[in-house]
């Protein structure tokens, strides 16, 4: 992993679901990189602990529901009362109910809806508004290879990731001007927690299936992000990197 | 920074000036839009981050869509 050289002004990162899973993996990378980190979700977990009390300075975490509107807001405002800007986020909060769309209740479908397109919306518009202001910034918007490819009993998180690969190119091309990237990450599978609804065959056979022979990992993902967050990158937006060892190729 | 009509209109002279919009004769009846400062919707964003950054809250923010000067002005009197 790369870290910037302790001359260069450490970036303000947001990563929304930052306290676990896929999050955690990218707000660890962040902090390995100098940078000052503010995560939030919406519980704590003994992750969250260890950054508060191994990065006093350089972490900051609030529980936050962001389909509600109102924690969004009040989650960037204390960012920006902290840190004074934002400069890279990190759209990463999300959550998957499976099982047969025939048989998902309107709970199913509010719940993963409301977290993955309305909060990475409420986050992106809070955000964006904030680097309009600074005429810089980066936003990547975590998606998944199953809103290209689809996945039995997956329909409604299919659907939420499809909808974020179409807000980052929308959101390229309105702030492109401004000098703000903004780009998407379609991971794979992985081994967190919301790769838990699989089961060990299923699991299997992806790997069987996978070029790269194996599960991805957060760290692989996190590398794409420093990637697309690096502020020398400014020519590349509007894009949807696949990370998933090759297994849609 | 406060609220007051003063330090509003600077905010807003300042921003006009930093994308090279300011019409001549710029005043609170002057249209920020059409046949006056020509905003356009991307630039009207960033007039509604920059007074949220400088000022604590905009007009834009709670729906509104203030024509002029002046009735950005009569948002913060009304504040």
């Amino acid at each position: 992993m790369s870290t910037q050289p302790e001359s260069v002004e450490p970036r303000i990162v947001i990563v929304t679901g930052g306290s676990r899973g896929l999050g955690a993996g990218i707000v660890e990378s962040y902090l390995a990189s100098g940078d000052r980190v503010a995560a939030c979700a919406r519980s704590v977990t003994p992750e969250v602990e260890r950054w508060r009390a191994e990065h006093p300075d350089h972490f900051f975490f609030a529980t936050a529901d962001l389909s509600r509107s109102e924690d969004a807001k009040a989650f960037v405002d204390a960012v920006i009362e902290r840190w004074d800007h934002v400069d890279v986020l990190i759209n990463n909060a999300g959550v998957a109910r499976d099982g047969i769309l025939g048989l998902a209740s309107d709970d199913d479908i509010d719940v993963v809806v409301d977290l993955n397109i309305k909060g990475t919306l409420y986050m992106s518009r809070l955000v964006s508004r904030r680097m309009l202001a600074r005429r810089s910034g980066s936003i990547v918007n975590i998606s998944s290879i199953v809103g290209r490819s689809g996945y039995r009993g997956l329909g409604v998180y299919s659907a939420t990731k499809a909808a974020l690969d179409g807000l980052t190119r929308s959101m390229a091309r309105e702030l492109g001007s401004r000098g703000i990237t903004v780009n998407g990450i379609a991971p794979g599978y992985l081994r967190t927690e919301m790769s838990h609804g699989l089961d060990e065959g299923q699991m299997g056979q992806i790997e069987r299936r996978t070029p790269a022979g194996r599960l991805g990992e957060p760290v692989d993902v996190a590398r794409v992000c420093q990637f697309l967050t690096d502020p020398a990158g400014s020519y590349l937006t509007g894009q949807v990197i696949v990370v998933d060892g090759g297994l849609t190729s | 920074m406060s609220t007051a009509p003063a330090d509003v209109q600077k905010t807003v002279t300042d921003f006009l000036t930093s994308i090279e919009k300011l019409p001549e004769g710029f005043g609170t009846d002057t249209p920020l839009y059409a046949d006056g400062a020509e905003l356009d919707s991307l630039e009207t964003a960033e007039l509604s981050a920059t007074l949220e950054d400088v000022h604590g809250s905009d007009p834009y923010s709670i729906g509104e869509m203030p024509q002029t000067l002046g009735e950005i002005l009569a948002f913060y009197a009304g504040a």
